[in-house]
C-alpha cells in the first residue's frame, strides 16, 4: 500500500473475478480507477471502437477482432457483471464462427468456446456439442477443460476417459496433455489413498458440516448465486491448485473435499445404515399403505384420496383461521423488468417468465436456422444486413454503420494527405471536427 | 414514372437523404438534410433550391423552429441553427456523439435533440442555449413530440415517455411491443398516442394513456413485405408521417413503397407506386395536401451500387388520406 495506485486495488480485491490467465496489474489499476464515468469515458470510447471494428473489419482474420475485444473486456471489467456484457459477447463470437471450418481448431476460437462453456449452466452439454461439431477436437485445451468439468462433478472415470479421447485424436500440444493427465491421475489416486486411510478411523460426521475454504457450486445462470445449503453436494469436489503430486496435502480428514466412489465400501455401507437408526416415533398414518382389512374387491367403492391423504368421506377440516405461510420460492418468481415503479407506470405488465433458454440452445437454434436458410426452407428473409447490426454487445442502426464507413473514409483520406490518421469511431466528434 | 400529381425535386442532395421536413406555416418550403453534409431549403412550388448550408459532417436530421429558422445536427455532434432569411449560421451546442434527431416542441417552445451519446438535450430557441441534458438508457434512435410530451425510442427496443414540462423523471418506461429494432416513432397529431415502426416489416399503434381500457386498443400489423418465389422478404420500415388533419399516416419502407393507413378502422387507404429505392424519410405538409417522399438507399445491405437518391413531391387527395366513414 505504498503508492496511491495500490490502494484502489487493495480496497476492491473482493470485486475482482478470477481469470484463468491472471490479470494485467496495470489494466486492473486503470479499470479500478476509472469507474463512475460518463458515456464519454475512455472505456466507452474503446468499446465503441471495438464495436465498430467488428462491423467494418474487412481483413481475412475476423476472429482476431473478437479475440481482442473479449480479452479487453475481461481485463477492463474485473467485476464481471452486466456492463461488460461478457456473456453476450462470448455467445455472439462463438455463434458467429460456428460455420467457419478454418477456425474450428484455432486455439483462440477454442479458448472462446471454453470460456463460453464455463458461462453456461451446463458446461458438459456444450463440450459434447463442440465435439459433435468438431470444434477443438485437435486442441489439448479443449480436452483439459472438459476433463476438469467432469472432475468438478466428481466423475473421475469420465474425466480420465476424456484424456483417452484426446490421445486418440492426437490433440496438440501433446506435452501439455500428458502433464495434465498425470496431474489428474495423481489427484485421483491421492484421494483414493486418503479415503482408505480415513476408513480405518471413520468418525463420519453425522451432520453434514460446512467445509472451510471450499468452493461452492453456483446455482442458476449467474455465477454469483451461492447455494443456501453449503454442505454436501453444493461443494465443488476439487482442489484445483494442487496439481503436482508432490504438493503437500492440505485437506485434512474432517475437511476433505474429494470423495472417491469406492464400490466395496458402498456395498457395505448400504444395508448397515438402515439398521443404525431405530424409529423414534411410529411412522405417520399417511405413510401406511394397507390399512384396510382384506375383503371383497368387487362392489367396493374406492374412497377418493386427496393429495394430503385424507379421504374425501371424512368431514372437511375447518378452515384454518391463520394464513398458511408459503415459501416464496414455491412459486416461480415472475420476472419483472428492472426498476419499474408501479405508481408511476402501469403500462408495462410484469414480464412473463420466458421458457427456459440456455445459451447453448440458442446457439443450436441459430445453427438450425442457418442450415434451413441455406437449404432455402426459410419462410421469411430479412432484407438488410442483420448480422452486422446485431454483432457485438450492442446493436447498431443503419445510420451508425454508415457513419462508421464515412469516418473510416475520412480517416483514410486524411492519412493519404499526410495528416495524422485519426481512428474512425474513437472520437466521432473529434474526427469530424478535424476536417 | 411520375404522373401529373407527382414530380421530382431538382438540385437534390448528392448523397443519401436523411430527413425531409415541411415548413410549419406553408406547404411551399421543404427542408432537406443529407449525408452530403448539407441542409437545403427547397421552394416546392417553384421546384428550385432556395439555399443550402454546410455542416462539417453528414447531417442526420433537421427541423424548423419557425418559418425562418432551421435547426440541424449530425455526425459532427454539433447543433446548428440557421437563419433562412439572412443565411447565417450559429452553433448552439454539442453532444458527445453524433446527433440523430432534432425536433421542435411548439407547446413548450423548446428544441429537442437526441443523440447516440445516450442523451436527450433541450435547447431554448430564443437565446439560443442549452436547457438541460437528460440521460437515456441507450443510444437514441428516434424521437417525437406529442403536445408537451416527448416520446423517445432508443436502441435495445426501449421507449421512454417524458413530460417536457417536468423533466425530473421519466413519465413512462416501455419496451417496444415489436420484437426488432425500432426505426421510427411518430406521435398522433391528436396527441393520444404514437406509431412505432420496426426494422422487420411491422408497425405498432400505441396509446399514451396508461389506463386499461385505452391500452386494450393498441395493436400492431405487418407491412412492407414482398413475397418472392414463396419466400417472404421482410423490409425495414424507415419512415412515418402523420396527416395533421385526418390523423391517418404514411409509412415508407426499404421495399420502396409508401402506404397510407387509417389507424381507426385498421385499414390501408392506398399504396403508391414503387419508388426507385428505400424510402428514407416522409413528410406531409402542414395542410395535408402534399407528401414529400425521400427515396434514398440507406446502406441496408452495405456499401453497394444503388439507384440515385431523389425527393418526390406528391399531391395527395382526400380519397387517399381520409378515413372511410362507415
Amino acid at each position: 500500500m505504498a503508492e496511491g495506485g495500490d490502494v484502489d486495488w487493495e480496497l476492491s480485491k473482493e470485486n475482482i473475478q478470477p481469470l484463468r490467465r491472471g490479470r494485467d496489474i496495470s489494466a486492473l489499476r486503470q479499470a479500478l480507477s476509472q469507474r463512475e464515468e460518463g458515456p464519454t469515458s475512455a472505456i466507452n470510447q474503446q468499446k465503441q471502437m471495438f464495436e465498430s471494428e467488428l462491423r467494418t473489419y474487412d481483413g481475412d482474420d475476423p476472429l482476431s477482432v473478437w479475440d481482442r475485444y473479449i480479452k479487453w473486456t475481461e481485463q477492463t471489467f474485473p467485476q464481471g457483471g452486466k456492463e461488460g456484457n461478457l456473456a453476450t459477447l462470448l455467445e455472439r463470437a462463438v455463434t458467429r464462427f460456428t460455420d467457419e471450418k478454418m477456425y474450428h481448431n484455432d486455439p483462440r476460437y477454442v479458448e472462446l468456446w471454453i470460456k463460453f462453456a464455463e458461462n453456461c449452466p451446463e458446461p458438459l452439454d456444450t463440450y459434447r456439442y463442440m465435439q459433435a461439431q468438431g470444434i477443438g477436437v485437435r486442441q489439448a485445451s479443449f480436452y483439459i477443460a472438459w476433463s476438469e468439468e467432469y472432475e468438478n462433478q466428481g466423475s473421475y472415470q469420465k474425466a480420465d476417459h476424456v484424456y483417452q479421447e484426446a490421445f486418440n485424436n492426437l490433440a496438440e500440444p501433446h506435452d501439455r496433455l500428458l502433464q495434465f493427465h498425470r496431474a489428474l491421475q495423481a489427484r485421483v489416486s491421492r484421494q483414493v489413498f486418503l479415503k482408505l486411510e480415513n476408513e480405518s478411523s471413520d468418525e463420519e460426521p453425522k451432520q453434514p458440516e460446512r467445509v472451510s475454504l471450499a468452493d461452492l457450486k453456483h446455482r442458476g445462470k449467474k455465477k454469483a448465486i451461492a447455494p443456501v445449503n453449503r454442505t454436501g453436494t453444493a461443494i465443488k469436489n476439487i482442489t484445483r491448485g494442487l496439481q503436482s503430486s508432490g504438493a503437500p496435502v492440505l485437506s485434512n480428514a474432517a475437511n476433505r473435499q474429494l470423495v472417491v466412489f469406492d464400490e466395496n465400501k458402498a456395498e457395505a455401507a448400504g444395508p448397515s445404515e438402515a439398521t443404525l437408526e431405530s424409529w423414534l416415533a411410529p411412522p405417520p398414518s399417511k405413510a401406511k399403505e394397507n390399512e384396510q382389512k382384506p375383503g371383497k374387491w368387487c362392489d367396493m367403492k374406492m374412497p377418493q384420496k386427496t393429495k394430503f391423504g385424507h379421504s374425501v368421506m371424512a368431514p372437511p377440516p375447518p378452515k384454518p383461521t391463520f394464513q398458511p405461510f408459503v415459501e416464496e420460492t414455491d412459486q416461480p418468481p415472475t420476472m419483472t423488468p428492472c426498476k419499474i415503479n408501479p405508481a408511476v407506470n402501469s403500462v408495462l405488465s410484469a414480464r412473463k417468465p420466458s421458457k427456459e433458454e440456455t445459451p447453448l440452445k440458442r446457439l443450436q437454434e441459430h445453427h438450425q436456422q442457418h442450415k434451413e436458410a441455406e437449404a432455402g426452407k426459410l419462410q421469411e428473409r430479412s432484407m438488410y444486413c442483420k448480422e452486422l447490426l446485431l454483432s457485438g454487445a450492442t446493436e447498431f442502426c443503419f445510420e451508425e454503420l454508415r457513419a462508421e464507413h464515412s469516418f473510416k473514409k475520412l480517416a483514410q483520406g486524411s492519412q493519404e494527405e499526410g495528416g495524422e490518421g485519426c481512428h474512425a469511431s474513437a472520437a466521432a466528434a473529434a474526427a469530424a471536427a478535424a476536417i | 414514372m411520375t404522373g401529373c400529381n407527382e414530380y421530382k425535386l431538382n438540385q437534390g442532395p448528392e448523397d443519401g437523404i436523411s430527413a425531409v421536413k415541411f415548413s410549419p406555416s406553408t406547404a411551399h418550403f421543404l427542408l432537406v438534410s443529407s449525408w452530403d453534409c448539407t441542409v437545403r431549403l427547397f421552394d416546392v412550388g417553384g421546384n428550385s433550391m432556395r439555399l443550402k448550408y454546410q455542416h462539417a459532417a453528414p447531417v442526420l436530421d433537421c427541423a424548423f423552429y419557425d418559418p425562418t429558422h432551421s435547426w440541424s445536427g449530425g455526425l459532427d455532434a454539433k447543433l446548428k441553427t440557421h437563419d433562412l432569411n439572412t443565411d447565417q449560421d450559429t452553433i448552439v451546442g454539442t453532444h458527445d456523439a453524433p446527433i440523430r434527431c432534432v425536433e421542435y416542441c411548439p407547446e413548450v417552445n423548446v428544441m429537442v435533440t437526441g443523440s447516440w451519446d445516450r442523451s436527450v438535450r433541450l435547447w431554448d430557441p430564443r437565446t439560443p442555449c442549452n436547457a438541460g441534458t437528460f440521460t437515456q438508457p441507450d443510444k437514441v434512435y428516434t424521437l417525437s413530440v406529442a403536445g408537451d410530451r416527448l416520446i423517445v425510442g432508443t436502441a435495445g427496443r426501449r421507449v421512454l415517455v417524458w413530460d417536457l414540462r417536468n423533466m425530473g423523471y421519466v413519465q413512462q418506461r416501455r419496451e417496444s411491443s415489436l420484437k426488432y429494432q425500432t426505426r421510427c416513432i411518430r406521435a398522433f397529431p391528436n396527441k393520444q398516442g404514437y406509431v412505432l415502426s420496426s426494422i422487420e416489416g411491422r408497425v405498432a399503434v400505441e396509446y399514451l394513456d396508461p389506463s386499461q381500457e385505452v391500452q386494450k386498443k393498441k395493436y400492431a400489423f405487418k407491412c412492407h413485405r414482398l413475397k418472392e418465389e414463396g419466400i417472404e422478404n421482410v423490409y425495414p420500415v424507415n419512415a412515418i408521417s402523420f396527416h395533421s388533419i385526418h390523423n391517418t399516416f404514411a409509412t415508407g419502407g426499404s421495399d420502396g413503397f409508401v402506404n397510407i393507413w387509417d389507424p381507426f378502422n385498421k385499414k390501408r387507404l392506398c399504396q403508391f407506386h414503387r419508388y426507385p429505392t428505400s424510402i428514407a424519410s416522409l413528410a406531409f405538409s402542414n395542410d395535408g395536401t402534399m407528401l414529400a417522399i425521400a427515396s434514398s438507399y440507406m446502406f441496408e445491405k452495405g456499401d453497394i451500387s444503388h439507384p440515385e437518391d431523389a425527393i418526390f413531391i406528391r399531391q395527395v387527395t382526400d380519397a387517399e388520406t381520409k378515413p372511410k366513414s362507415t
